[in-house]
C-alpha cells in the first residue's frame, strides 16, 4: 500500500478520533452526569409546576416534552466538537456517536436511553392517560428512542447534517 | 376430572398472592397496575413493549461498530505469541547505508567557507552548505553574538507562549515584517516544522490543497498532517494547475450543498529539490481567478532572490500583500536558526495558538534570534546587501556557465540565477553506461563526490531524501549550494573539476 492511500483509509480516520480522550463526550461517563440528568428532569418539573395556571398533567407533558426535545437537540442534532484538537476528525459527528468512541450498548448509552423511558412511564401514570397527552409524550420520546438505536449509527435521514464527502 | 386440578390452582393463586402482597412496597405497585389499566388495553400493550424494550437494551452486550477491530481467541493468542521471533535491535546495514555512513565527511571545528575535514585534515572548499551569503563567518554579525551570548545567556528556557519569548524575538519579527513589507511575522524555531504547522493551522479536514508535486518533504508531510483533500499538478505547469483547479470547481459545483471549504496553492518559491523558480504571477492569476490562498514556501529564496533579496515577490515585482503566507527560513540565507511565516495581523496572530511548532516547541536562543536579526539590517543596506547578492549571482553564474557546456554528461535542473544547482545524469547517458538502478546511479554519484574531495578539495554533497516516504521521489543529485565569499577563481575552478568527474564517470562504463 503506497503512503498515500494508506492516509486516506478508514484506520487512519479512527485513529485520529481515538488518539487522545474526546473530552467533549468523556464527562457524560462520570456518574456526577448521570445525577445531575435526574436533577435537572425534576427541576424541569418543578418550574412547570410553579408556573400559575398550569395544571399537574400539563406540567408533567410539559416536562416529557421539554426533556426530550432539549436531550434530543443536545445529543443527536448538533454535530463536532467546540474545540479543535484533531484537525476535524468529530466534524460530522454527533455528540450521541461520539460517546464512548461509538461502542455501543455502554453503561452511559443504557443510562440515557433509560431515562426517557422511565419520564414516559411516569407522567403518562400522573396524566391519567388522557389520550392527547398520551399521543404527544409517546411520539417525543419515540423520536428519541430511535435515534438512539444502534443501527441509527451514523446514519443520517432527509439530509440532516449530512456530510459532504469528497474525495 | 376438573375438581382436584382447579382446586389445586386456587390453591397456588392464593398462596402466590399471600406471598406478592406480604413484599413490601407490593400496594404501590398494585395500586399503579390498576391505575393504568383505564380500560385501553392497546395502551397497556404499548407501555408492555417499552418496558421489555427497556429491559431488552439492559441486558444486550456491548460492541464496537469499528470493522478494524479484531477479536482474536485466547487459542490464536497463545499461538501467536508462540511462534513470535524478536527482531534484533539495530537492523544491519544495507551496503549502500553502510557506504552512506562511511562516506559522510565529518568537520573539525567550526563551519565556514573553507572548512577542516577530520579525516584527512585538509581544508575542502564548501560547495555542499547553505552559507549562500557568506553570514557564518561575517564578522560583524559574530561580534554581536558574542555580546548577546554575554547578555542573554545560551538558551530560551521554554515554549514562545510560555515565558520563552524575549525582546530579541519581537524585534526580529518587527525586521522580518519590515523587509519582506508584510503586516506582521512570527516566528518558529525549527526550519523543517515550520511549512509544516503553518499548513496545518489553516487548513483541516474537508479542504482542498493544490501542491506542486516537486515540493520538498516538509510541505508532503504538512499537507499529510493536515489531513485536507491534496490534488497535486506537475512541476511548474501552470497549464496542470489550471486544469485541476477548474476540474475542483466542477466536481463542487454539482454536489447539492455545497460545503464552506477553504481552498490553498501551495507551492515553492525556489525549489529545494530542483533549484528553479515559480512562476509566481501566473500563480497570482490563477488565484484571484478561482479564489484560492496561497501559501508560498521561500525558505530558500528568501534573502536570494530579487534585487534586495526579498524574495519571489520582488523578482516578479507582486506586493507582498498579495500573497496570503509567505513562509521563510532564517536558516538558510540568514545564517540563523528557524523559520518564520509573514503575512496579515490575523494570520499571523492565529497561528499563535494554532501553529503546533510555536505551542509546543521552545523558542529559539536570543543569540539566533540576534544572528538573524543583524543578517536581515546588512541586507537592507544597499552597499553591503546589494553587493552581497551581486556576488552571489555572478558565481552561481560563473559555476552554471561551466556545467551546462556538457550536456552530454551532466543535466542542470535549476534556473538561471539559482544559488541552488542539482547536477544530475542524463538519462541516456545512464542507460548508455549501464546503469539501471536507483543504488547504482547513488553510488556513480557518491564516486564523483568523494573524487573531488580528494583531488581538487571540494566539499560537495548529494541530495539525500527519505525513499519510503516521498510522495514523489526526485532523481539521485549532486545539490551544489554556491557562497558568496567564496573567490571568483575558486568556483570557477570547482565547476570545471566537477565537470571533468561527471564526464570521466560517465565515459568511464562505456
Amino acid at each position: 500500500m503506497t503512503l498515500a492511500s494508506m492516509y486516506k483509509t478508514d484506520y487512519v480516520q479512527t485513529c485520529d478520533q481515538h488518539c487522545q480522550t474526546n473530552l467533549n463526550s468523556s464527562w457524560f461517563n462520570d456518574k456526577g452526569a448521570w445525577m445531575t440528568n435526574v436533577i435537572i428532569v425534576c427541576l424541569i418539573k418543578f418550574f412547570f409546576g410553579i408556573v400559575p395556571g398550569m395544571s399537574p398533567e400539563l406540567a408533567w407533558t410539559m416536562t416529557t416534552l421539554t426533556y426530550n426535545v432539549g436531550s434530543y437537540i443536545m445529543l443527536h442534532a448538533v454535530t463536532g466538537v467546540p474545540f479543535e484538537f484533531t484537525q476535524g476528525a468529530y466534524d460530522g459527528i454527533t455528540l450521541w456517536e461520539q460517546i464512548d468512541g461509538g461502542v455501543q450498548f455502554t453503561a452511559t448509552r443504557k443510562y440515557l436511553t433509560t431515562v426517557p423511558i422511565v419520564l414516559f412511564l411516569l407522567s403518562t401514570h400522573y396524566t391519567h392517560y388522557a389520550p392527547f397527552a398520551f399521543s404527544i409524550n409517546l411520539v417525543v420520546t419515540i423520536i428519541n428512542l430511535i435515534a438512539k438505536l444502534p443501527v441509527m449509527h451514523q446514519v443520517r435521514l432527509f439530509d440532516i447534517n449530512q456530510k459532504v464527502e469528497s474525495n | 376430572m376438573d375438581n382436584p386440578i382447579l382446586a389445586a390452582v386456587n390453591q397456588t393463586l392464593q398462596a402466590s398472592s399471600r406471598a406478592i402482597e406480604a413484599i413490601p412496597g407490593s400496594d404501590i405497585v398494585i395500586n399503579y397496575i390498576k391505575n393504568s389499566y383505564q380500560n385501553d388495553p392497546f395502551r397497556v400493550v404499548l407501555e408492555l413493549g417499552l418496558a421489555v424494550f427497556a429491559v431488552k437494551y439492559m441486558l444486550s452486550k456491548k460492541y464496537r461498530i469499528d470493522p478494524s477491530h479484531i477479536k482474536l481467541t485466547e487459542k490464536e493468542i497463545d499461538e501467536l505469541v508462540a511462534e513470535w521471533q524478536p527482531e534484533p535491535l539495530v537492523q544491519p546495514l544495507s551496503d549502500i547505508q553502510r557506504m552512506e555512513l562511511e562516506k559522510t565527511q565529518v568537520i573539525a571545528g567550526h563551519q565556514g567557507p573553507k572548512p577542516k575535514m577530520l579525516s584527512s585534515g585538509k581544508n575542502l572548499l564548501n560547495l555542499a552548505s547553505t552559507n549562500f551569503l557568506g553570514y557564518i563567518n561575517n564578522e560583524d554579525i559574530k561580534e554581536k553574538a558574542i555580546e548577546t551570548l554575554r547578555n542573554y545567556g545560551v538558551g530560551s528556557c521554554g515554549p514562545p507562549g510560555f515565558y520563552g519569548t524575549l525582546d530579541v524575538h519581537i524585534n526580529l519579527e518587527k525586521d522580518i515584517a519590515r523587509f519582506l513589507g508584510t503586516e506582521k511575522a512570527i516566528i518558529y524555531s525549527q526550519n523543517f516544522s515550520t511549512i509544516s504547522s503553518v499548513i496545518a493551522a489553516f487548513s483541516k479536514r474537508g479542504d482542498i490543497i493544490v501542491a506542486d508535486d516537486g515540493c520538498n518533504f516538509a510541505i508532503q508531510k504538512g499537507t499529510q498532517i493536515s489531513r485536507s483533500n491534496i490534488k497535486w499538478f506537475k512541476h511548474n505547469d501552470m497549464a496542470d494547475l489550471e486544469r485541476v483547479l477548474e476540474s475542483i470547481k466542477k466536481e463542487t459545483a454539482t454536489s447539492k450543498k455545497r460545503p464552506l471549504t477553504r481552498r490553498f496553492i501551495v507551492t515553492e518559491g525556489l525549489f529545494q529539490n530542483f533549484g528553479d523558480i515559480a512562476p509566481l504571477d501566473k500563480i497570482m492569476e490563477l488565484k484571484e481567478k478561482y479564489k484560492y490562498r496561497v501559501i508560498l514556501d521561500e525558505s530558500n529564496s528568501f534573502g536570494l532572490l530579487g534585487k534586495n533579496g526579498r524574495g519571489l515577490t520582488e523578482v516578479f515585482n507582486i506586493s507582498p500583500k498579495r500573497v496570503d503566507m509567505i513562509i521563510g527560513s532564517m536558516a538558510t540565507a540568514l545564517s540563523g536558526t528557524g523559520g518564520f511565516c509573514a503575512g496579515s495581523k490575523e494570520v499571523v496572530e492565529h497561528q499563535r495558538l494554532s501553529g503546533q511548532a510555536f505551542v509546543f516547541s521552545a523558542a529559539m536562543p536570543a543569540m539566533l534570534a540576534v544572528c538573524a536579526s543583524e543578517a536581515i539590517k546588512i541586507l537592507e543596506t544597499p552597499e553591503k546587501g546589494n553587493k552581497l547578492l551581486k556576488d552571489m549571482n555572478d558565481n552561481a553564474a560563473a559555476f552554471r556557465n561551466v556545467v551546462v557546456s556538457a550536456p552530454q554528461a551532466i543535466e542542470v535542473s535549476s534556473d538561471v540565477g539559482s544559488p541552488i544547482l542539482h547536477l544530475r545524469f542524463p538519462k541516456n547517458a545512464l542507460s548508455a553506461a549501464g546503469i539501471t538502478t536507483r543504488d547504482e546511479e547513488k553510488y556513480l554519484l557518491q564516486e564523483i563526490v568523494d573524487e573531488v574531495a580528494v583531488k581538487d578539495g571540494l566539499l560537495i554533497t548529494r541530495a539525500k531524501y527519505v525513499e519510503s516516504q516521498e510522495m514523489f521521489l526526485p532523481r539521485p543529485s549532486i545539490r551544489i549550494s554556491i557562497c558568496a565569499t567564496h573567490a571568483r577563481k575558486d568556483v570557477e575552478k570547482a565547476a570545471q573539476a566537477i565537470k571533468a568527474s561527471f564526464v570521466k564517470a560517465v565515459s568511464k562504463r562505456k
